[in-house]
């Protein structure tokens, strides 16, 4: 047993083969309890396997999990701490919401009176009171998943486990859901640990989030510092919508590196990395941090930019997008609010400048 | 799929064909019932109807001795070859290896069954001497006999015939069970017996007790494995196909052949009103709380 008892989940050295495939490459992860922790990825990343192993649905091929410091890398799912929200078709069809929601007290014998006492607390609670004797087809998408997470929260188990959740709902419904679940989780102070591929439902709820893709885990950090400052290329790429252009350092002096990117050398913060001239390294930039110059405005100093040609202008409804291309043939995205955007100054074919200021510039050296 | 711009005689002429079918196959079954209902039997100018064939079989010492054996062979038949075709359907969603697992389990089924009986034959007669030999030398005098023909062979041999169908029948019912259910009920708590008792088996109970309805009328209407394997007692089917080919068909013979088709189709028109009547009422249920929804 370790003694890390605010850690809700760690995992150390975590690993699952499929046979010849690697679904997750050695994770080391921490959740510290009270949280509301978000696994993010790509789909087949390995992000719902690493869920599955903390579940016990899955048997690590390699390494630990410990849930409160005592390992359970070998219990089964129904003796761990843990409950689950499934993405859909896990509400028992035969049973009404009340059944759904007290089979797990039933199984723990509780008297037939605090079943009901719970059923009807915890059903309040995800806002379904009065729908105890409803069954599950009778419901709608939200309304079943409001039941599988009443379900879930009447066991008092030390971490939910949420996989993709929200997954089967309407745009809309999911950001109501998503401010709902932020606010049961604050409200009942247990470790959600939640799986989804959409990055705006994780920033929406997350107080830290970990970026899964090819069974390793990429980055964890909160959502500000992995949308602001991603360390990784990869999460630069994932999260958000970023520019990003590969290079070679040809300079370092101080904490500024010069980055030859093929049609120029921009300089960027080189963010207290090691690094040598030669180095390969990647430099990206939020869309909306990046704008665009005219030819005439060329001589604007203070600002890094690489020449472009103009291609065309996206109206996305809250902003609009410009999409840039690179002597390099790179295409690029400046976004701007459309409200501040009138009609594009600039027509397909246009040289322009691609800039940005310097500390708004990420270098990533992998 | 309906074409909305077929003409109206082609779905009439489809409900025809469809008719004429079904009429061709349950025609020679309801002349058979036909005939056992006739006072003065096959060929006769003049219909009387009469139960007095019938009342003849149930007074009949050999059949009913006949038919008890039967029920007991296809309750044994039932208690042992469900619960293996249930582990072998609940298997087969789980494996990686589905067509190798259905084309080895399906097999027997494209195997003729005098091959499958004669086969068997040998293999009961070659272990029984295997075994009784062993008892003689060892003096284990328990090891002999079990393989001897009789129930337990002929029981070997229904089990064998009827595992691929309970297999395909369950099979079809587990098609629409999310097994995302049953690790759901784990991780409420529940055991891997109690996620099966309390979740899975009420969704598939349909399919459990159809596979059961249908192995008690295979193993009625069975006849080559049973006789080859029976021994000394004797089953329903088999005394009524002696009787044809001995002393050709009787008015008690006909009768004999309405009780099993009656077994058959009783079964299964309970199996399907029972279904659709459960359907209607859930749906009747949806309706009344979906209007008292709209209406408070």
């Amino acid at each position: 047993m370790k003694n890390t008892t605010d850690i809700a989940v760690e995992s150390i050295g975590l690993s699952k083969n499929y046979g010849t495939v690697t679904a997750l490459k050695s994770v080391d992860l921490k959740i510290a309890s009270g949280q509301y922790y978000v696994l993010l990825g790509p789909s087949g990343g390995g992000k719902t396997t690493l869920l599955r192993l903390i579940g016990g649905f899955l048997r690590p091929t390699n390494g630990q999990i410990y849930l409160h410091g005592h390992d359970v890398s070998n219990v089964p799912p129904n003796l761990r701490p843990t409950s689950m929200v499934f993405q859909s078709y896990a509400l028992f069809p035969h049973m009404t919401v009340a059944g759904n929601v007290g089979y797990g007290l039933k199984l723990k014998k509780l008297p037939s009176a605090e079943i009901a006492e719970k059923v009807v607390a915890m059903l309040s609670l995800v806002g379904l009171s009065g729908f105890e004797d409803r069954l599950p087809h009778e419901l709608s998408g939200g309304q079943q998943q409001r039941v599988q997470l009443a379900r879930a929260l009447v066991l008092e188990s030390d971490v939910i486990l949420l996989d993709e959740p929200l997954a089967a709902l309407d745009a809309k419904l999911r950001k109501d859901m998503c401010f709902e679940l932020k606010q049961i989780q604050e409200q009942v102070g247990i470790t959600f640990v939640h799986v989804t591929h959409n990055q705006e439902e994780a920033m929406t709820i997350a107080d830290r989030i970990a970026i899964i893709a090819d069974g390793e885990l990429i980055e964890e950090g909160t959502p500000q510092d992995i949308y602001r400052e991603p360390v990784k290329r990869f999460t630069a790429g994932f999260i958000g919508e970023n520019n990003i252009v590969d290079g070679k350092v040809t300079a370092v002096k101080g904490t500024q590196a010069k980055v030859d990117v093929g049609s120029t050398t921009i300089a960027a913060n080189s963010r207290s990395k090691n690094l040598s001239v030669g180095d390969q390294v990647a430099v990206s930039i939020r869309s909306e941090l990046c704008r665009i110059l005219g030819e005439n405005e060329k001589n604007v100093r203070n600002v890094q930019k690489i020449p472009a040609t103009y291609v065309e202008e996206f109206f996305l409804g809250l902003t609009v997008s410009h999409l840039v291309r690179l002597k390099t043939g790179a295409d690029m995205i400046v976004r701007e609010s459309s409200d501040r955007a009138g009609t594009s100054e600039f027509s397909e074919g246009d040289d322009i400048y691609l800039a940005w200021e310097l500390g708004d510039a990420r270098l990533h050296t992998s | 799929m309906t074409d909305e711009f077929s003409s109206v005689w082609s779905y009439r002429l489809k409900w025809l064909y469809l008719l004429l079918l079904v009429a061709t196959l349950m025609v020679p079954v309801f002349y058979n019932l036909y005939i056992s209902f006739n006072k003065f039997g096959f060929g006769a100018y003049n219909y009387e109807f009469t139960l007095q064939w019938y009342s003849v079989v149930f007074q009949d010492q050999l059949l009913l001795s006949a038919f008890g054996w039967t029920m007991l062979l296809a309750l044994c038949t039932v208690m042992t070859a469900v619960p293996l075709g249930l582990v072998a359907a609940k298997f087969f969603k789980t494996t990686r290896f589905k067509v190798w697992f259905v084309a080895l389990l399906l097999l027997p089924l494209f195997v003729p069954a005098d091959i499958v009986a004669a086969s068997l034959l040998v293999f009961f007669k070659n272990l029984s001497f295997s075994l009784s030999w062993l008892a003689d030398m060892t003096g284990l005098s328990w090891l002999g006999g079990w393989f001897d023909l009789g129930f337990m062979t002929a029981l070997i041999g229904l089990i064998i015939y009827t595992i691929p169908y309970i297999f395909i029948v369950i099979l079809i019912t587990m098609g629409r069970y999310h097994p995302q259910q049953t690790e759901a009920a784990r991780s409420c708590g529940a055991t891997a017996w109690q996620a099966f008792r309390d979740v899975e088996f009420p969704q598939i109970r349909a399919g459990i007790f159809s596979a059961a309805a249908f192995t008690i009328i295979l193993t009625f209407n069975e006849y080559t494995r049973t006789s080859m394997l029976k021994g000394g007692f004797d089953t329903f089917t088999s005394v009524l196909i002696s009787q044809m080919l001995n002393t050709g068909m009787s008015e008690q013979s006909y009768a004999m052949g309405g009780i099993v088709s009656l077994v058959a189709i009783l079964t299964i028109g309970g199996i399907i009103a029972f279904t659709m009547l459960r359907v209607q009422s859930l749906e009747r249920t949806q309706r009344l709380k979906v209007n008292a929804d709209m209406s408070g």
